[in-house]
């Protein structure tokens, strides 16, 4: 039985632990403290300002009088908006199409590389450390439609008549993520290499004596090994090509006749190219584009806490 | 002595309030508009970041200002007027108090309430009646209040390349060219140059908002009114008429008839500049202050050209622009003064002293990086102000090129052959790049139809801009 003595001590314990954890989560907020200022600036308030003021007729940066959703009428009727979130999902299709794969691909092959496996990897990586809009211009000049772009010199010296490229409607969009996927292959490339060194090397080794070809090898082992990340990159090129802006405004200006113009960039037209007029349909766009993503986003977490139980 | 943990506190803590510090440090501007010494502080936009010529020109010019203001301190801020950054810096109180800005922009920064009113100001400094009513159009509100001290203009002329005019047997043997009258007769020149040299005759600029405000002048000269205004205030698109139809098919033709345009048809201002001054087209729509944007090209100042813009079907019009400065909304009269002052010191009605030694300034520095000198520009001013017969002669006496190659330029300039039109009075920008857009498709299409093209653009440019005019 416990006496007065044992619960006095039992609650100077409690409180001294109460003490303990309080003096333990100042040290942590404090810790936290800077990071937490920095995201309230920087991500949190603007965000939350971004959803607020969408509801109002802004004045530049200048909030005005309520006006519920004028500014997403404005938006969703543009006679532009259709078009532009077609070419926003022609986007995200091509990176699927022409970028999902090929970093897989060439993670395998430096996997099953012998020699020169670190050389290649450096090699490989050099696009990801190129500045982006060093890159951007680089490949500008690549696709420059008169007989000075190397693109067209090679088709000169194929006996082949020089080719529009980005000034060609129909290739524009597939040419800026031909671009994309250069640029960024190197860092999906390198997840998969990772992932890659983890599957056991006892599995290949048993395939090898059951005579499994490298083709059934990849099926049979790696695959079922990669593929929650690979689904996970899935989701996240998903999202992030829908985002898709820099490209086309260092490399299009949204030409030729607003073919590669995405939501994004639309919503950066209407933000800082709209004489300070289209400040709060710029928000309003920048919230429609957060519930698309969003939806894409709570199935990555989703599916990111189950790759991660996996592993 | 301290336990480890206490010191990681402490240190954590010291760090923490010091980042909240940074971070709260570029909020808001409480700065007062005078020092310890009482003086009037006023921040001066777009001073020149890098060290050199310019730098020092305006340090100098500073500290000239000081000695002879002894009531005002100057605090120079390197912040560029650019549309992207004016609104966010205008509404974080972030603007210097005096800032440069151009007639297709000052609109729009009035419209948003970001500028100081300058009209008591300048009134206090006399200067009714002194600047040209046309410029005071521009940038006054509708009850007459003046939002921006003018100190420059230009109007449209063509820019052309000596040498390649040289190799299209287009010179005179003075140097002077032969000017094409018309804009047929333009395009006829452009063939000759493509034919004699192979590189294309003519450059039109197509992307970012460059192609729609030059081709807002070609379409007057063909006949087209871009807008007009009812009964009731309200704006209505007007160019899905034959004269526009007509005028966007010229660039069609330059393009698919005739092939004296380059093979790139996604020209921006850099792009347009660079195809010019590196030999790649032969002419372009221009204004007289061109020379500036060429010198990082490093193009030979005598094989650079201007005349006159052509006329059209309709009208002989040229398009007005300029450059004038502003002071931000929150600046007091004491810093409006001082600004009005500090301009006073480089654009004055009157030669004065103090202009002669910066004009003397600003040609040094432009000779030095081999800028082209001898184009003129028109001038802000009413009459026959002091200062401009000033500036033209310091121009002649220090021209680098041969004069008869920008000579009818010039004449253009000064005798006013051509109507002087402004930009379209609401959305200018938007129409531009609505109309970006058309000319891109012509030129990326060679059986696009005009006439359905604009009436396409004409449709959209009033449902999604004129329609929505409110702010």
């Amino acid at each position: 039985m416990r006496t007065s003595k044992d619960r006095s001590a039992s609650l100077a314990g409690t409180r001294i632990g109460r003490r303990t954890r309080l003096r333990n989560n100042i040290d942590a907020w404090v810790l936290m403290l800077p990071m937490v200022v920095i995201l309230y600036l920087l991500v949190w308030r603007p965000t939350v300002l971004g959803v607020v003021w969408s509801f109002f007729n802004m004045k530049a940066y200048t909030p005005g009088e309520f006006c519920g959703f004028d500014n997403y009428i404005k938006v969703l009727s543009h006679t532009q908006f259709l078009p532009t979130l077609w070419n926003t999902v022609q986007y995200v299709l091509w990176s699927l199409v022409i970028g999902f794969l090929p970093p897989l691909f060439i993670a395998i092959m430096i996997n099953e590389a012998i020699h020169f496996k670190r050389g290649f990897l450096v090699l490989i990586y050099i696009p990801a450390v190129i500045p982006g809009i060093a890159a951007m211009l680089m490949w500008y000049f690549m696709y420059y439609p008169d007989a000075s772009g190397l693109l067209n010199m090679l088709l000169a010296k194929l006996g082949m008549e020089p080719y529009t490229w980005l000034n060609d409607p129909n290739f524009v969009i597939i040419g800026i993520i031909i671009y994309t996927t250069w640029k960024g292959f190197p860092g999906a490339m390198l997840l998969y290499y990772a992932a890659l060194q983890g599957v056991s090397s006892e599995l290949y080794e048993a395939a090898l004596i059951d005579g499994a070809s490298p083709w059934k090898r990849t099926w049979h082992v790696t695959r079922p090994a990669m593929e929650g990340l690979l689904l996970l990159n899935l989701v996240r090129q998903i999202i992030g090509v829908f985002q898709i802006m820099e490209q086309p405004l260092a490399m299009t200006s949204g030409g030729p006749s607003g073919a590669s113009v995405s939501l994004s960039y639309q919503l950066y037209q209407y933000g800082f190219n709209s004489g300070g007029k289209g400040t709060g349909q710029a928000m309003a766009l920048g919230v429609i584009i957060f519930l698309i993503l969003i939806v894409f986003t709570i199935f990555y977490f989703w599916l990111n806490k189950k790759v991660e139980d996996r592993y | 002595m301290l336990k480890f943990t206490t010191k990681r506190k402490i240190t954590a803590l010291v760090t923490a309030i010091a980042v909240t510090c940074i971070a709260f440090s570029g909020c808001g501007n409480t700065a007062s508009d005078k020092d310890e010494q009482g003086r009037t502080v006023i921040s001066i936009g777009s001073y020149p970041a890098k060290e050199g010529k310019s730098r020092d020109t305006w340090d100098a010019k500073w500290q000239k200002f000081e000695q002879d203001n002894s009531d005002v301190k100057v605090e120079p801020d390197t912040w560029t007027f650019d549309l992207k950054t004016f609104y966010a810096k205008a509404a974080g109180n972030q603007l210097p108090n005096l800032f440069v800005t151009h007639f297709t922009e000052i609109g729009q920064c009035i419209d948003a309430g970001y500028v100081g009113d300058l009209t008591e100001a300048l009134n206090k400094r006399n200067y009714q009646g002194k600047f040209n009513d046309k410029i005071l159009d521009i940038i006054s509100d509708d009850d007459g209040n003046i939002f921006a001290f003018p100190v420059s203009t230009y109007v449209l002329g063509i820019g052309y390349n000596v040498e390649m005019f040289e190799a299209a047997g287009l010179m005179e043997a003075d140097g002077t060219p032969k000017q094409p009258a018309t804009w047929d007769e333009l395009r006829e020149f452009a063939v000759k140059i493509k034919e004699a040299t192979g590189k294309p005759g003519f450059v039109f600029p197509t992307s970012e908002n460059n192609g729609g405000w030059m081709f807002t002048c070609l379409a007057w000269s063909f006949g087209t009114d871009f807008m007009e205004q009812d009964a009731d205030g309200k704006w209505k698109a007007t160019f899905n008429s034959p004269e526009a139809a007509e005028a966007l098919q010229y660039i069609k033709d330059l393009k698919w008839k005739y092939d004296v345009l380059p093979s790139n048809n996604l020209i921006n201002n850099s792009e347009y500049y660079k195809l010019y001054a590196t030999g790649n087209a032969g002419m372009l729509m221009a204004a007289g202050s061109m020379p500036s944007s060429l010198t990082k090209y490093e193009m030979n100042p005598e094989n650079i050209g201007m005349f006159a813009m052509p006329a059209g079907p309709k009208r002989h019009v040229t398009l007005l622009g300029g450059t004038v400065y502003s002071v931000s909304k929150n600046s007091t009269p004491d810093q409006i003064d001082a600004a009005i002052r500090w301009l006073e010191a480089s654009y004055n009605y009157n030669a004065t002293e103090d202009f002669k030694l910066n004009k003397q300034r600003e040609i040094d520095v432009a000779l030095e990086n081999n800028q082209l000198i001898g184009i003129k520009s028109m001038k802000p001013w009413s009459g026959e102000a002091e200062s401009v017969q000033y500036e033209y002669d310091l121009i002649n006496k220090y021209a680098n090129g041969n004069p008869n190659h920008f000579r009818l330029y010039n004449e253009f300039v000064e005798n006013g052959t051509a109507e002087i039109q402004p930009e379209e009075p609401v959305c200018a920008q938007e129409l531009y790049s609505v109309l970006d857009s058309c000319i891109q498709e012509v030129l990326t299409d060679e059986n696009a139809d005009c006439a359905a093209i604009l009436e396409k653009a004409n449709n959209d440019f009033q449902v999604n801009y004129l329609d929505n005019l409110a702010y």
